[in-house]
């Protein structure tokens, strides 16, 4: 083990513990991490930014490849930073509709033809006594299910008489679901500590084992 | 052995239930973390083989991989911040083992501005070392590119116009893999590892627009929502939290990371799970004393 | 002025994506267009993100030049872009520990102390769902407990220990919890949330492409 790779598993050691260390008690190692995490983070965008957009996809094609009409969206893109003026900040919200107007545009179709459709011909489609009863009942929870979580989520109505009773089923559905999110997350979360652990006992321990024998 | 494992549970629940006596008696959450961290370390110190029975969603992933014709062009996503590599990670090498061992042409490329470059180049070169793939002939790593929905949809009909050139900056025109593939109807699959909601634009606009079969390897914490997809066939397969990725390991043959940290998972929920019945008995006692006194 | 141009310009940026969605693109001008407007939002894209870090510098700065309280870790926020910043746009012409390649500044930055620490930082969540599910998990009403008895079928049964414990009860357990509980009503429930988002965008954007919202203008 070179010196240099000594020196990279002790300081991610050293930044992983600053941050256990909260859980003990709130202190400055934790405080002065958190702040130079936020920092790199913000660095580590501008370098991106800088090559994967700025030069990769607008100065080079448009000095390289004479692709010059590229200078719009780059105006288009400094014209954002007017929100730092209070008189010119409205300037930027032309860049700002440019982006939502396009990405409205998208979901409109998109967001109907790739996620209603398909799931609400996949609800419908799947009722039917071809592939035995079993999966009938199946079809039937899910039919059940996504029409009452869907009245629950109805709220031009109040929830009273018929609509109120399916949308307490759907209450009852949702709970199913939500604790199935629990049992899920607390899986993500434990595995992201294992994560961890795994560094500190296999790197950075493993390390100290290295160095001594 | 047997004998030994007995006294080992009972040593492991005993510890438990110290811990949350002592988290009840003080009202201090540390106890708490200290079993936490006691359960999640024990294993990584001892360990345990657990055997690993295998999801439907992830066998049909695997199984859509293994039917891919040799050489076909595998476009494999980087859709994850460093938060999440404990999860994540696993399935990408755990991907790009059975991609490369297949020959496939592995098109890599990311949506997270924070690392997802640098995770995409890091992994692919790893293994790409372990198979002798060569980067421009057998893998290619595009990088980023800002506003995920633009680029997803903007790639159906030319990669190039929205990468002029790869993560390094050489011009995709100079790559010899990239001279086949104009946009996603020269890919054959999408195996898309991803911590975000980035997936379900992956479905709506390149599954249901261009037609490409998309895999997925999700964390814990957005599988249950992604059933709908697997179930209306718009998904092809997905590998669910690091129990997923070890199910996927598992088929492999290739035991690795996901597999090793099971037994710190099964220890951790079982205390959990102990942990919630306890906080249970202890509420309901409370409520019988407290309306015994009241009467 | 300065509401209808903007309106305009998210009119017409968004009928070039609708219309483009019925024109092949291999053989139609409009095809063809996509693809550049899309790779002109996504530039647009990359400079909102620069928005972000400069007006993080901005925040930091004053406060630090104000002496406010805690300046000393706004400093070194400070520093911490800097240092990761400027290596990055330095020509890796120059060195090949400039640029953001592999072997850069940049890239050991990221690797050897941003990365472990994002990742830590979510790996404390661990302990705290653990701790909330003794003191707060309870079975206070009837939707409470089908909750809590759902969460811990399906923690048994998403680990090898569990799993083999259902087994050991009855050996369908496992695929009837897959079916039943994540391929049903879990599923189900998914799709109502999925349906009802997506009819809720589909109304947003087109709310948005007609000018009648105006949010994201500040209005």
């Amino acid at each position: 083990m070179s010196l240099i790779e000594y020196t990279q598993i002790w300081l991610e050691a050293f930044v992983t513990l600053s941050l256990f260390s909260f859980l003990y008690k709130d202190n400055p190692c934790y405080k002065i991490t958190e702040h130079v995490f936020a920092g790199l983070s913000a660095g580590y965008y501008f370098g991106l930014i800088w090559h994967a957009v700025i030069l990769q996809q607008m100065i080079d094609p448009m000095f390289d490849n004479g692709k010059w009409w590229l200078f719009i969206p780059g105006i288009l893109g400094v014209l954002m930073f007017s929100r730092f003026s209070q008189k010119y900040s409205w300037i930027s919200r032309l860049s700002l509709a440019f982006v939502m107007g396009n990405t409205a545009g998208i979901f409109l179709l998109s967001e109907l033809h790739g996620k209603v459709l398909p799931q609400m011909q996949s609800t419908m489609l799947s009722l039917g006594f071809e592939n035995g009863l079993g999966s009938f009942v199946l079809a039937v929870i899910v039919v059940a299910g996504v029409i009452s979580t869907l009245t629950y989520f109805y709220f031009s109505r109040e929830h009273k008489g018929l609509l109120g009773g399916v949308a307490r089923v759907g209450i009852w559905f949702i709970m199913i679901s939500f604790g199935a999110h629990f049992g899920y997350t607390v899986m993500a979360r434990i595995s992201l500590l294992i994560g961890r652990v795994q560094f500190l006992y296999f790197d950075w321990i493993g390390s100290i084992i290295n160095l001594f024998s | 052995m047997t004998i030994l494992l007995i006294f080992a549970y009972i040593f492991l629940i005993l510890i438990g239930a110290l811990l949350l006596y002592m988290t009840f008696k003080t009202d201090d959450r540390r106890y708490i973390y200290l079993a936490v961290g006691f359960y999640v370390i024990f294993p990584v110190i001892v360990t345990l083989k657990l055997p690993i029975m295998l999801s439907p969603e992830v066998k049909q992933l695997y199984d859509a991989v293994e039917a891919l014709p040799d050489s076909s062009t595998v476009m494999l996503t980087f859709d994850y911040y460093p938060s999440t590599l404990a999860e994540t990670e696993p399935m990408s090498h755990a991907a790009l083992h059975h991609l490369f061992r297949k020959n496939c042409k592995v098109v890599t490329m990311t949506t997270i501005p924070l690392g997802g470059p640098s995770i995409a180049e890091r992994v692919t070169r790893e293994l790409a070392e372990e198979y002798n793939k060569v980067y421009g002939i057998d893998f290619v790593n595009l990088g980023y590119k800002a506003n995920y929905v633009a680029v997803l949809k903007g790639m159906g009909t030319s990669i190039e116009t929205i990468y002029p050139t790869d993560n390094s900056g050489t011009p995709l025109s100079e790559i010899p893999m990239m001279k086949d593939i104009e946009n996603y109807g020269d890919i054959d699959f999408i195996f898309v590892v991803a911590d975000n909601s980035i997936v379900d634009y992956w479905i709506s606009i390149v599954n249901a627009q261009y037609n490409n079969p998309v895999g997925t390897g999700l964390t814990a914490v957005m599988a249950p929502r992604y059933f709908a997809y697997i179930g209306s066939g718009q998904m092809t397969g997905m590998l669910g939290g690091m129990k997923g990725a070890a199910e996927y390991e598992t088929l492999l043959q290739k035991p690795a990371a996901a597999n090793m940290g099971m037994t710190s998972q099964s220890l951790v929920h079982l205390f959990i799970i102990f942990s919630v019945i306890a906080g249970n008995i202890i509420f309901f006692m409370g409520k019988k004393g407290k309306s015994r006194k009241s009467a | 002025m300065k509401t209808t141009v903007p309106i305009i310009a998210a009119f017409l940026s968004g009928f070039v994506m609708l219309l483009a969605f019925f024109f092949n693109p291999e053989t139609s001008a409009l095809g063809k267009l996509e693809p550049e407007v899309l790779s002109w939002v996504t530039i647009v894209g990359g400079f909102t993100l620069l928005l972000g870090v400069v007006s993080i510098v901005r925040v930091n700065y004053s406060s630090v030049k104000r002496k406010s309280s805690g300046w000393g870790y706004k400093l070194a926020t400070l520093i911490s872009i800097f240092a990761m910043a400027i290596p990055a746009i330095v020509p890796v012409r120059w060195s090949s520990l400039f640029g953001t390649g592999t072997g850069s500044i940049y890239d050991w930055l990221f690797n050897y102390i941003d990365s472990p620490m994002m990742s830590t930082m979510f790996a404390m969540l661990a302990f705290y769902i653990a701790s909330a599910a003794f003191r707060a998990f309870r079975a206070r009403s009837a939707e409470a407990t089908l909750l809590l008895v759902t969460a811990t079928l399906v923690m048994l049964w998403r680990v090898p220990m569990g799993e083999a414990f259902l087994s050991g009860i009855h050996p369908d357990i496992p695929d009837l919890i897959n079916t039943y509980i994540m391929n049903g009503a879990n599923m189900a429930v998914q799709r109502g949330i999925i349906i009802g988002a997506a009819l809720g965008a589909a109304a947003m954007s087109l709310r948005i492409m007609l000018g009648i919202e105006r949010t994201y203008m500040g209005k």
